[in-house]
């Protein structure tokens, strides 16, 4: 076995995209696909993240954090034409470390944390959190301000502090700022 | 023996005792100590480019555990003690892991917990965040409880002696 690892395939055809200039995306993070892959305004992408676009495009807000070894995307055919549109991600979406996301929408400052899974054509809400390891079936819609945690339980929290997690969120991507160098050249 | 150079195999040895994965990936490298005699097996992640952001004036560079949390973001130093193993696919956020703590696979160990020494972590457990696990308990379950105790007898299986040097010599 050698060390230095060559691939005979040719190299994954790169995306189309449309990339916000105050990104950060680091140079180890994989963009794939055919589809338009939009990433918005202060949106951090940390290394290992997979976005996939084969199957259908991928737009994501600004102030967004997904984490490495999340995989966002459609992994399979599409079945029917809402499916097809693409994958949306509003503004302030965290995605946690290994979480699989092949919603339809995921609503504005809704979390989803480590190794979650939200299933094709599903719709996320806004302010919701989906707690680790839970799944979202394929074309479920979750109301706003749900909070999945546990085996699946599920409750509504309108505590009102949506505005200080976006305050939160947006100091956050001002942090990884300073500690992710981003190469936005490499994925345009 | 073959001199630890020839040697192509799945790990790299450090001078220490680190066994260290060609297949893992460690970002950041300045900021991860590595105590020796440690395992890094394929496909783990380390993160050690996030770093603790705001340092303030009170607080010395490099203290393993920073219980303050401000109103700031920030990250925060893990550590991880002697004798810890975590198993495939799981994911610590943690502050501290004590010694002699058996984490199974798949667990998710939330942002600022603290496990205490002869602590076993059961697979598929999420320790929520914040969460203080005490010394000498089991824990399972979503979210994370203390479904038992170790008992004095079996705190002798939770040294990793033999498992390190398992590995790698294959």
């Amino acid at each position: 076995m050698s060390s230095k690892r060559v691939s005979n395939m040719p190299p994954p055809p790169k995306p189309p995209t449309t990339l916000a200039s105050t990104l950060i995306i680091a140079e180890h993070a994989s963009l794939t696909g055919t589809h338009l892959i939009a990433l918005g305004a202060n949106t951090a992408i940390h290394p290992r993240t997979k976005l996939i676009s084969t199957f259908a495009s991928i737009t994501v807000g600004s102030n967004c954090i997904i984490s490495e070894r999340s995989i966002i995307g459609l992994q399979s055919e599409p079945e029917n034409d809402v499916e097809r549109e693409g994958l949306v991600l509003e503004d302030s979406v965290v995605v946690e470390t290994g979480a699989v996301v092949e919603a339809r929408l995921v609503g504005t400052g809704t979390t989803i944390e480590v190794g979650a899974r939200i299933g094709k054509g599903a719709v996320v809400g806004k302010h919701c959190k989906i707690g680790p390891l839970s799944e979202i079936g394929e074309g479920e819609e979750i109301p706003d301000f749900t909070v999945i945690f546990g085996n699946g339980m599920r409750r509504i929290d309108r505590s009102g502090v949506e505005n200080q997690k976006l305050k939160t969120i947006a100091r956050q991507v001002e942090v990884l700022r300073k500690l992710i160098p981003s190469n936005l050249a490499k994925f345009q | 023996m073959t001199s630890k150079r020839a040697t192509k195999g799945e790990y790299i040895e450090t001078d220490t005792g680190n066994k260290v994965s060609r297949r893992s990936q460690i970002i950041g490298t300045t900021n991860i100590i590595l105590g020796g005699k440690t395992v890094i097996q394929a496909e783990v992640i380390i993160r050690g480019d996030l770093l603790r952001a705001h340092q303030n004036g009170a607080e010395k560079q490099g203290t393993p555990v920073a219980v303050a949390i401000g109103r700031w973001f920030s990250h925060y130093p893990l550590k991880i003690a002697d004798h810890v193993f975590i198993g495939p696919s799981s994911v610590i956020e943690a502050a501290l892991i004590g010694s002699h703590v058996s984490i199974g696979a798949n667990c998710t160990i939330g942002k600022f917990a603290i496990i205490k020494d002869y602590v076993k972590v059961l697979d598929g457990t999420v320790v929520p965040p914040n969460m203080v696990v005490p010394s000498f308990s089991i824990v399972a379950g979503r979210p994370g409880r203390v479904v038992g105790e170790i008992a004095e007898g079996e705190i002798e299986g939770m040294d990793l002696r033999e498992v390190y040097r398992g590995i790698g010599n294959g």
